[in-house]
This record gives structure tokens, C-alpha cells and sequence, in this order.
């Protein structure tokens, strides 16, 4: 039985990250992945030559210092990706369709905060009290500053208040209340249930820069495998545990694999879905109140997604942008899975090299529930039956009658190849549901983050803290620290960042 | 909340989500050393708490000055004065 040091499951994000930081400080780790590649939503894929984003569209965290620099700058990465920044106004667009009001969102909080006041003279206090709000939420959780990481986080008066009750307080302007709540296409839950911390975690380094890296996400898995080679990190696709054998004293002893293969490690760090991680537990060492906690974690929202590519000369200012088209600012709505009106959808476009020729190339997503597909969810790829072709053909017409109205030039420049829903991303990605933001960070909740009831397994993942590359990469930091220990930990946190 | 409703359905959470024996859930128990928790099921007790009085408990000092089953009771029936004056 071969024996690691520790085994990291799920070769996403927060998987790559951990395996990393465990190799770099000399550990001997597999790295387990249940489809044939690296990287989950991070990985791009082809269609007719064109490179698409699976799931990383677009970040904040990139510039220097920021959060998501700081983690690549530890892992030693920063310097293998290079950041597109969408820095023109124009680059990045809210277009509230009902109201006829388009606002062009700057780069920075602080031009933001005057571009906001610029527009609703009236609410210039609402706006101030929002974003000081945003700025205090984020100066106090810890682990925004890789320096100060703990696994049990003091937790804020603002864990336990919605979004919406924090701008109910504020303002009584719908519009401004919707263009608060804009981002939240970002962590897929509606402003009434998204605690206002987890919101102003993932909105802070949003407002302050917007950027994609060159290269997509597939750039910064080069960039792992390229380390993950000279480090001797194993690396295993289409491998995943099936069962795990734990001792009398809850610690896991061994693993077996599909393949039939025991393998053993001290500890094991599971970045899969909270509900994977559960069928994962033998049921003698956990309690009844574990597995009713982590049957009661909610999906966040997913997205039904075309892709195209454009065929006719590029429209002037085509490039790396990205527009979010709400039909209204009711934002309650917008993200609710019975809504079935007009969706919001993100446009977001950027100019690819193919065959050394620039093409301009389009994703463009609604939100979708795992509800709207559930009819079809027996169903497997390439064994669907006719009508969840038809609802397919369906949205595609939809969003491209919608890109057409948001630009005519698109009805004959842009050409759709192809399209996702929730049951694509659910099947491509193993995910249980297909959302893009594993589960609702809901108010009060309690996620599940490091040492699990088998005491040498922990828990990580975008599920485990906070949506998007960086939370998922934070809780892979938050985990590892636990597992290394912390003054270890944190002299090698120390050590990377003073290089 | 009556005090008795509060232990009442504060046992049940012990007895049902951690399947502790009735007979062992007196006042007195020391839920870690007699009842057999341990720090890791904090969060478990606490979203079970949570569920079964409907009330937002933070894992804040109080929590961490919980020893006993009567420690318990009395921090829940704080937060439903607290509720209730609100």
C-alpha cells in the first residue's frame, strides 16, 4: 500500500492550491481527481478550435497586494499567470433594462463611491454608509490577510444580517438597491439570504479591479502542473475515493480508490461538495446532528450559458469586457428559482488568439436553478431525452434574441456553437447540482471548514468559506495551516511574501 | 419560553441529533467529559440549537464558557429573553 504524507481530493481551484502548499513545504501528496483533467470550472474547452471559460470568467483580487495576488505570490505562481485588467468604464457595465439607465462601473471603490453619489444626488449618505460598511466587514475578517489566518473566524454582526436588510436600512431607492446588489450574480444567492459579510467579502476586490487572465483559466493550471512536476506532486485524473477505513480512535487509516487500489496518508484534505464529503463519512463516526447539518446547505444558483464567436469584423472597442443586462433591479426575484420572467444575463466578451489570428469570442449567462432541469436529472451526457433538447433550444433562442436587442450587430456577427445548463455543468464538473457556487453562504449558517469528524480528513472548497477562485483558494490556505500547524504555517506565509 | 419548555426540547436535540441516552441528560452533565462531545461538535449543537428554537446563535464567548447541560438551558432561555425584548 503506497503511503503519502496527505491526499488532496478534487483537482479544482482549492484542490490545486492545497496540494501546492503542502509540496512546498515538502510534503509527499497525491492529488486525486474524479474527471479526466485538472482544473473543474478553472479548465477552458474547445469547440470548433475556439477556446471557451467553462466556469472563471472574470476576478478581483489581482492587483498588487490584493488578496488573490498575495495567495499567487505565496505559491509562488504570480509570475507564470498575467492579468488582463478591465480597466475602462466601459469594460464593465450594469444595463438596468426597465429603468433605460446603463451604469458604467469604474475601477475602485473610492471612484465608485463618487460615481454612485454622482448619480443619486439624494442618497449620497446611503451610499457612503454602504461602502463603509463593505470596508469595515472586510478590515475585520481575518482571513483576508494572509498573515492573520485562523480556521474559527470571529464572527461579525454582519454574518448574521441579510443584504437586503442592510440597504432596506439605507436606502428606499430600488435602482441604487439593485446596483448594490449587481454582484451578486457572483455568489448566486438573493440578497434576503446572503448574509451582508459573506457579500462584502466577495464584492470588495470586485469593485476595486476586474480583470481575467490572459490565457483563461488554463494559464493558471499550467502554471500548478508546471510546479506540481518539479515538486513530485502525484498527480491522478479519473481517480477518486470510494471508501474510507477508519479506526476505533475516528482517524482514517487507509483509502480505497475506484480503481481497487489502497492507499494511505496521514490526513486527507476533501475540497469536493459538502454533500460528497458526507457519503465520504462512515456513518458510525458521525453524528446525527453532522448530517443533518450538511443536509440542510442549500445550491446556490447556477447559469445557462452560450457560447459564440464572432464572425464579422469585430464591433469597435470589442475586448475583454463585461456586461450584466438586468431586465429589473428587483434582485429578490432575479435570483429566485421559481422566477420565470425575462433572466438577468452577463455578457461577457474577450479577444482570443486562434490559429494566430484574434477572434472575438462571447459567453454569455443567465442564473438557472437546478429546479429548471430536475425533470431531466436521470438523464446522463449524450442520453437526453428530446424535450430537454427543446428547453435547450429554447434558451439559446431567448438569450440570443437578447444579445441582438443589446447589440443588433450581433444578430449577424456572433455565431452561438454551443450551450450549457446546469445538467451539463452537474455532469462535466461531478457537482451534485451543477451550481456554480457549491452551496448558499446563508445567513448564520455554519459551514463545513477544516478537521471533520474523522480527524485526519478536512474540508475545503468554495463550499467551505466563501464562492469564486479566491475563497476557494483561502479555505485551501485556512485548511492547510490547520494541517501544518500554525507557526509553521505562518513562517511560510511570511518567508514567500518577503521574497 | 418556559424554562421547562427550554429543557425539554433542548434534551431532545441531545437525544435525537447526538443519541445520548435520556437518563444521562441531568443538569449537571458535562457535555464533553460525561455526555461525550467534543469541541468538534460545537457547531453541530449549535445549528441544531438554532433549528429547534429558531434563533441565530453566534459561536461567541458565551458559547465558549458552555460546560454543562444547565449551561446550556440557561444560555438558551438569555437568547429568548433577548428575542423577546427586541
Amino acid at each position: 500500500m503506497t503511503k503519502y504524507d496527505h491526499i488532496v481530493v478534487g483537482g479544482g481551484i482549492s484542490g490545486l492550491t492545497a496540494a501546492l502548499l503542502l509540496a512546498l513545504n515538502g510534503r509527499k501528496v497525491l492529488l486525486l481527481e474524479k474527471a479526466p483533467h485538472l482544473g473543474g470550472s478553472l479548465a477552458r474547452f474547445q469547440r470548433q478550435g475556439i477556446p471557451f471559460d467553462t466556469g472563471f470568467h472574470f476576478t478581483g483580487g489581482l492587483l498588487p497586494d490584493a488578496l488573490l495576488h498575495r495567495m499567487l505570490s505565496v505559491l509562488g505562481l504570480v509570475d507564470d499567470v498575467e492579468p488582463e485588467f478591465m480597466a475602462s468604464e466601459r469594460a464593465h457595465r450594469f444595463v438596468f433594462e426597465a429603468d433605460n439607465r446603463v451604469i458604467e462601473m469604474p475601477c475602485g471603490i473610492v471612484p465608485l463611491r463618487q460615481k454612485l453619489k454622482d448619480e443619486f444626488p439624494a442618497e449620497i449618505q446611503a451610499v457612503d454608509r454602504y461602502f463603509d460598511r463593505v470596508e469595515k466587514v472586510c478590515a475585520q475578517t481575518a482571513s483576508m490577510d494572509l498573515t492573520r489566518l485562523t480556521e474559527s473566524a470571529h464572527r461579525l454582526d454582519e454574518e448574521s444580517i441579510s443584504l437586503k436588510d442592510v440597504l432596506d436600512g439605507l436606502t428606499s431607492n430600488p435602482l441604487l438597491k439593485g446596483i448594490l446588489c449587481g454582484l451578486g450574480m457572483c455568489y448566486g444567492v438573493k440578497p434576503s439570504e446572503v448574509s451582508f459579510a459573506s457579500h462584502s467579502r466577495v464584492c470588495y476586490d470586485l469593485y476595486q479591479s476586474t480583470a481575467r487572465f490572459k490565457g483563461g483559466g488554463d494559464a493558471l493550471i499550467t502554471a500548478f502542473k508546471t510546479a506540481f512536476n518539479r515538486l513530485g506532486v502525484e498527480v491522478r485524473c479519473s481517480r477518486w475515493i470510494t471508501e474510507c477505513r477508519v479506526g476505533a480512535d475516528d482517524h482514517a487509516k487507509s483509502f480505497l480508490l475506484n480503481t481497487g487500489e489502497e492507499v494511505a496518508a496521514d490526513s486527507a484534505v476533501l475540497t469536493i461538495h459538502p454533500s460528497h464529503i458526507l457519503k465520504l463519512l462512515p456513518r458510525n463516526h458521525i453524528s446525527k446532528a453532522f448530517v443533518s447539518r450538511v443536509e440542510s446547505f442549500e445550491a446556490s444558483s447556477g447559469f445557462f450559458t452560450v457560447y459564440g464567436v464572432w464572425d464579422g469584423a469585430m464591433a469597435p472597442g470589442f475586448g475583454a469586457s463585461i456586461v450584466s443586462l438586468f431586465p429589473n433591479a428587483n434582485f429578490e426575484q432575479l435570483l429566485d428559482p421559481s422566477y420565470r420572467g425575462e433572466q438577468a444575463l452577463v455578457i461577457c466578451e474577450s479577444v482570443e488568439p486562434v490559429r494566430g489570428a484574434p477572434r472575438g469570442v462571447v459567453t454569455a449567462f443567465e442564473p438557472s436553478f437546478y429546479e429548471h432541469v430536475a425533470q431531466w436529472g436521470e438523464s446522463t451526457i449524450g442520453h437526453r431525452p428530446a424535450a430537454y433538447g427543446d428547453y435547450k433550444a429554447g434558451r439559446v433562442e431567448a438569450i440570443r434574441e437578447r444579445l441582438a436587442k443589446f447589440n443588433p450587430e450581433y444578430r449577424s456577427g456572433c455565431r452561438i456553437l454551443d450551450a450549457a445548463s446546469m445538467l451539463t455543468y452537474r455532469d462535466y464538473l461531478n457537482s451534485p447540482d451543477g451550481s456554480a457556487y457549491g452551496i448558499k453562504q446563508k445567513v448564520g449558517q455554519y459551514n463545513l471548514i477544516g478537521k471533520l469528524p474523522v480527524r485526519n480528513l478536512f474540508a475545503a472548497g468554495q463550499s467551505s468559506l466563501l464562492p469564486g477562485i479566491a475563497g476557494a483558494m483561502m479555505s485551501s490556505f485556512i485548511v492547510t495551516r490547520a494541517v501544518l500547524g500554525k507557526d509553521h504555517f505562518n513562517r511560510f506565509v511570511g518567508g514567500a511574501l518577503c521574497n | 419560553m418556559t424554562k421547562e419548555e427550554i429543557i425539554k426540547l433542548t434534551n431532545k436535540v441531545f437525544e435525537d441529533a447526538f443519541e445520548i441516552d435520556p437518563e444521562k441528560l441531568t443538569p449537571q452533565a458535562k457535555i464533553f467529559d460525561e455526555l461525550g462531545l467534543d469541541s468538534l461538535d460545537i457547531v453541530d449543537l449549535i445549528v441544531a440549537l438554532q433549528k429547534q428554537f429558531k434563533v441565530q446563535i453566534r459561536e461567541d464567548e458565551r458559547v465558549r464558557t458552555i460546560r454543562t447541560l444547565e449551561d446550556v438551558y440557561n444560555f438558551i432561555l438569555i437568547l429568548k429573553q433577548e428575542e423577546e425584548k427586541k
